[in-house]
């Protein structure tokens, strides 16, 4: 490491360190303007975008915090969303395995048209959404948003999990079929725990999603019993006055569920795993 | 032969038995909705009242209109940024952190922020970058450069929305990381012990072995990029004069204006488009299947 | 192998069912009474909402037993719409009651079954309640499928505070005046009017367009061609509003852009409607009590009009069920009923097509009222008069308008092409 310091490799390093922190500026950014937004108030957010609080509003949280119902709202997120994601990680789980390890004919073909599915503009499907839900009888139940979630994900889960599936090598397969493993085995004590990083991003993706959906969730729904906290969050958004700052105060108590879910996924389930790595 | 029989008969039913929960999800709500689609594009339905078989008019008046046309051209400019800007820095980003420098893990989950935020305040922000008045334009008055209404000028206005995603490589990173973290870490070692620097090691290293996952995130990127809709609609509405219309725009802005069945044949052309593009692209890759380059 | 067998099933089994598991509460609860579903957008931090909540649970409480009405709150009127139609394609009211905002386009919704008919069902003295100009608007080929219920005036609003600092201390009659009183306006360095040309309707330019195309053309202007020579005098004035009375983000500016230069005293004049004066933002602002209402000042041979809309007609779904049928009507009765439209106008300070002998007491709100009271004639809105879809090419074009990149005539005969005949 150290024969590297030359000059080529100090300007490399610094020009490293600058799109590194550009990015990071830009990412940050706006969350540190919603954070800043949301302890100001509306007129001053209207009047000028970018500024500092005259005086810090706390009490848009009070106003975000006494939104009717939240308990009930940030508790059917969380059903919902954690119910999507075990559903659409196991569907796609045992999907992606016969799509990524067995040969047989038409394989490619059933997997070209599950992956096309990542082309599809939902918002197209709204009205057969529709009549699906109302017609089983799932209107306004808090699994007519589970099964959504599910099926609208599983084409990147498929996408993804599939491709990681594929990079296992076969030897390791091989082996245990020598040692007389079976289909089922095969499946969940060599290629489960070996594709679990490709799978815990699918169910990352899949979380953010169905935390963060609204379209959906709005029209299926039509009771407190079954929404989710992104319906709360619109709750400040009337025809015609929108009562930013305490949306953003909401937006605000919404993300640290969803950051955390992303950071617990992220951190321990794959950081334990590729502890090793490669080193720099 | 009884066993062999026996086995294979077992193992097809283990396959069908695996793939039918997703095959059940696929079909009530991608082929079902697809057919129902599909079948309106034909017809004069307006959401109300009875629908009317005619043929390809729809279709036709689709591929006439102007604005179509204009949002088509935006798609694929916005599918080739995404794939082709987007994702290589995505990709460079993930190399420099699977080599965990200070802050990694930081760095990792601050990327990401954005994608787990609210679009309407996403939105909201980069309106209001890029305001005549705007922050963007104070920096850029420091060098010298006279104030452009960035969103407001048809010819600032796409360059500027697709900035603003394409900037954002949060979730394409996450993808290409968990792939690079899976490269054996031996690979390096023996290349460091042949004396090869860190450039040379990721030149010829983590590029080829990440080849397959990049083709895979290009591939998503672009599907994305041809699907694109919320965020421009919030910042722009596909204006000034439709410089930042995209398909989706226009599909949502008939289903808006009761046009069911010419939303529908925008719907069934973005899809139908969007594999033509993807296939078409991945066959310029080099690459039929990704999938195949990464079993090794 | 077995026990690896059972484990997936378990596992498959688990995973199809786990939805049903994850259940909402649902209306289960076997009930004599009859209950109608009323997806509201008046709740949340709408004004009106707390005078309508109020009103529901007085009515739920003296039908207790027989009649109850269950508010379905709709957050973000976009999504409210998109489902309302989702719905109706669907096949299925979105709701036993609901409001829709009534122009050409979701008159479309008239040919739907599942809406019903007042036309038939309406008595004569409760059709006498009504506002009849706003009876006939909402009536299309005979059928009376949604009551109209708030309505809105879209005129002009002055901050006299910023004229006051140019000079002038009137409000401008003619066109003319106006103009000179713009460039006072200017001379202090301050922008004359809000204007703007992004979201879907372009919405304060389009309030805007909408005055002068009626000055120029009559209040049947939006039933000529849109090539008529009121509309290019129209499009060539608001051009000039744009680019010469305008802010230089006008071009692509949104909503909230356009009443924000207003809030923050960067314009001096700001088109919009009765909602906004009731805003705790607008109360806020220094020059607050300055601030004068009026229609647009003499252009052309139409004078002292007013530019209206329905903002939101109410709708209820068509039911077999007689007792239903009557429930909703009851419901329905009770919520226009001038006494109540007079609890609702008190506290929201919004216009209702129903006739009260309210009067504002707040003096903005009561500017509004003198205003719509005042003017000789109305006319519609290019939204209200024309739709969405003819809207949005006007929104869009209007960029390229000001831009100069197409002329008055271009702009006018691209409009023109989208309206359907």
């Amino acid at each position: 490491m150290k024969s590297k310091q030359t000059p080529t490799w100090i300007i490399l390093n610094i020009l490293k360190w600058v799109l590194l922190i550009t990015l990071l500026a830009v990412a940050v950014l706006p969350v540190v303007w919603l954070l800043i937004s949301s302890l100001r108030t509306n007129l001053e957010l209207q009047v000028s975008p970018f500024g500092w609080p005259e005086k810090f509003q706390w009490k848009n949280y009070l106003t975000a915090l006494s939104m009717a119902s939240l308990p009930r709202l940030l508790l059917n997120s969380v059903v919902v969303a954690a119910s999507a994601v075990i559903v659409n990680t196991i569907v796609t789980a045992m999907g992606s395995f016969i799509l990524s390890r067995e040969q047989f004919k038409g394989r490619d073909v059933i997997y070209t048209i599950l992956t096309a599915g990542v082309l599809v503009p939902v918002i197209s499907f709204m009205v057969p959404y529709f009549s699906l839900i109302t017609k089983t009888g799932l209107y306004n139940h808090l699994s007519a948003l589970v099964l959504v979630y599910t099926a609208v994900n599983i084409p990147v889960s498929i996408f993804l999990v599939t491709a990681f599936m594929k990079s296992i090598p076969k030897e390791l397969e091989e082996a245990s079929i020598i040692d007389g493993c079976g289909f089922f085995r095969r499946f969940s004590q060599i290629i489960l725990p070996l594709s679990r990083s490709g799978l815990v991003t699918a169910a990352t993706f899949c979380f953010i999603y169905s935390w963060n959906e609204f379209v959906m969730a709005m029209l299926l729904t039509s009771s407190i019993e079954s929404r989710t906290i992104q319906l709360g969050i619109k709750f400040f958004t009337s025809q015609f006055i929108t009562d930013y700052s305490s949306m953003y105060a909401a937006v605000i108590i919404t993300i640290i569920p969803s950051v955390g879910g992303y950071i617990f996924l992220h951190d321990k389930i794959i950081g334990g795993l590729t502890a090793g790595g490669v080193k720099g | 032969m009884q066993a062999v029989g026996t086995r294979n008969s077992r193992v097809w039913a283990g396959r069908i038995l695996f793939l039918l929960p997703v095959s059940l999800f696929f079909i009530f709500f991608f082929i079902y909705p697809f057919l129902f689609t599909l079948a309106t594009s034909f017809t004069n339905w307006r959401g109300i009242g009875s629908m009317k078989f005619n043929g390809l008019a729809n279709y036709k008046k689709l591929l006439l209109d102007p604005t179509f046309r204009k949002a088509l051209i935006n798609n694929i400019i916005w599918a080739l940024s995404q794939g082709f800007i987007q994702v290589p820095l995505a990709c460079l980003i993930a190399m420099i952190l699977v080599r965990k420098p200070k802050g990694w893990r930081f760095l990792r989950t601050a990327y990401y922020l954005p994608n787990v935020i609210s679009t309407v305040a996403l939105a909201m922000v980069w309106v209001a970058i890029y305001n005549v008045n705007g922050p963007l334009n104070a920096i850029l008055g420091v060098f010298g450069m006279e104030p452009k209404n960035w969103l407001g000028n048809p010819d600032t206005a796409l360059f500027s929305v697709i900035f603003q995603t394409v900037i954002y490589i949060g979730y394409f990173m996450i993808i290409l990381l968990a792939s690079a973290m899976n490269i054996s870490r031996s690979l390096y070692e023996a290349a460091e012990i042949d004396g090869a620097s860190t450039i040379q090691q990721e030149i010829h290293i983590t590029l080829p072995m990440l080849r397959g996952p990049l083709v895979t995130t290009m591939t998503l990127a672009m599907a994305y990029g041809m699907r694109h809709f919320e965020s421009t609609f919030l910042m722009t509405g596909g204006g000034p004069a439709y410089a930042t219309t995209t398909m989706g725009i226009d599909l949502y802005l008939k289903m808006d204006a009761l046009r069911y069945s010419e939303a529908s044949t925008a719907g069934v052309f973005l899809i139908l488009m969007g594999t033509v593009v993807i296939t078409v692209l991945r066959k310029l890759l080099g690459k039929s299947d990704p999938m195949s380059e990464m079993a090794q | 192998m077995l026990r690896n067998l059972k484990l997936v099933v378990v596992l498959m089994v688990f995973s199809l069912t786990f939805p049903l598991f994850a259940q909402g509460q649902s209306d289960t609860a076997p009930q004599k009474e009859i209950e109608l579903r009323w997806a509201s957008i008046w709740v949340g931090n709408d004004s009106k909402a707390p005078a309508v909540e109020a009103l529901v649970a007085d009515y739920n409480a003296k039908n207790a037993g027989k009649i109850k009405v269950v508010v379905e709150p709709q957050p973000d009127y976009n999504a409210y719409e998109q489902k309302v139609r989702t719905s109706l394609a669907a096949g299925q009211a979105p709701a036993d009651i609901f409001t829709i905002k009534f122009n050409p386009t979701t008159a479309t919704f008239y040919g739907s079954k599942l809406l019903m008919d007042f036309s038939t069902t309406m008595d004569s003295d409760w059709k006498a309640t009504f506002d009849a100009g706003s009876l006939q608007q909402s009536t299309v080929d005979g059928m009376l499928k949604s009551l109209p219920m708030e309505t809105a005036i879209l005129p002009l609003w002055y901050n006299m505070d910023a004229f006051n600092k140019a000079g002038v201390t009137t409000l401008p009659k003619t066109l003319d005046e106006m103009f000179a009183d713009f460039d006072k306006v200017k001379a202090i360095g301050m922008a004359p009017t809000s204007q703007m040309t992004g979201d879907t309707n372009a919405w304060t330019s389009m309030i805007w367009f909408s005055h002068f195309a009626v000055a120029f053309g009559g209040t049947d202007v939006w039933s000529k061609p849109f090539t008529d020579p009121a509309f290019v005098q129209a499009a060539t004035l608001i051009k000039k509003m744009i680019t010469e009375y305008s802010t230089a983000d006008a071009v692509g500016l949104g909503a909230g852009g356009s009443g924000g230069h207003f809030l923050a005293g960067r314009t001096a004049v700001f088109s919009n409607g009765p909602w906004y004066a009731g805003r705790a933002d607008l109360a806020a602002t220094p020059f607050f009590s300055s601030i004068k209402i009026a229609g647009l000042p003499a252009a052309g041979p139409t004078t002292d009009f007013m530019i209206s809309r329905l903002q939101a007609n109410i709708c209820a779904a068509s039911s077999k069920d007689k007792a239903k049928e009557a429930a909703i009507l009851d419901f329905m009765k009770y919520l226009t009923s001038p006494a109540s439209i007079t609890k609702i106008a008190e506290t929201s300070g919004a216009m209702f097509a129903i006739k009260t002998d309210y009067v504002p007491k707040q003096e903005l709100q009561k500017q509004f009222y003198t205003a719509a009271n005042s003017a000789k004639t109305t006319a519609f809105d290019l939204e209200a008069a024309m739709g969405s879809e003819v809207t949005l090419e006007f929104a869009q074009q209007l960029g390229a308008l000001a831009l100069g990149k197409i002329t008055p005539e271009e702009f006018c005969s691209l409009v023109d092409r989208k309206i359907e005949r």
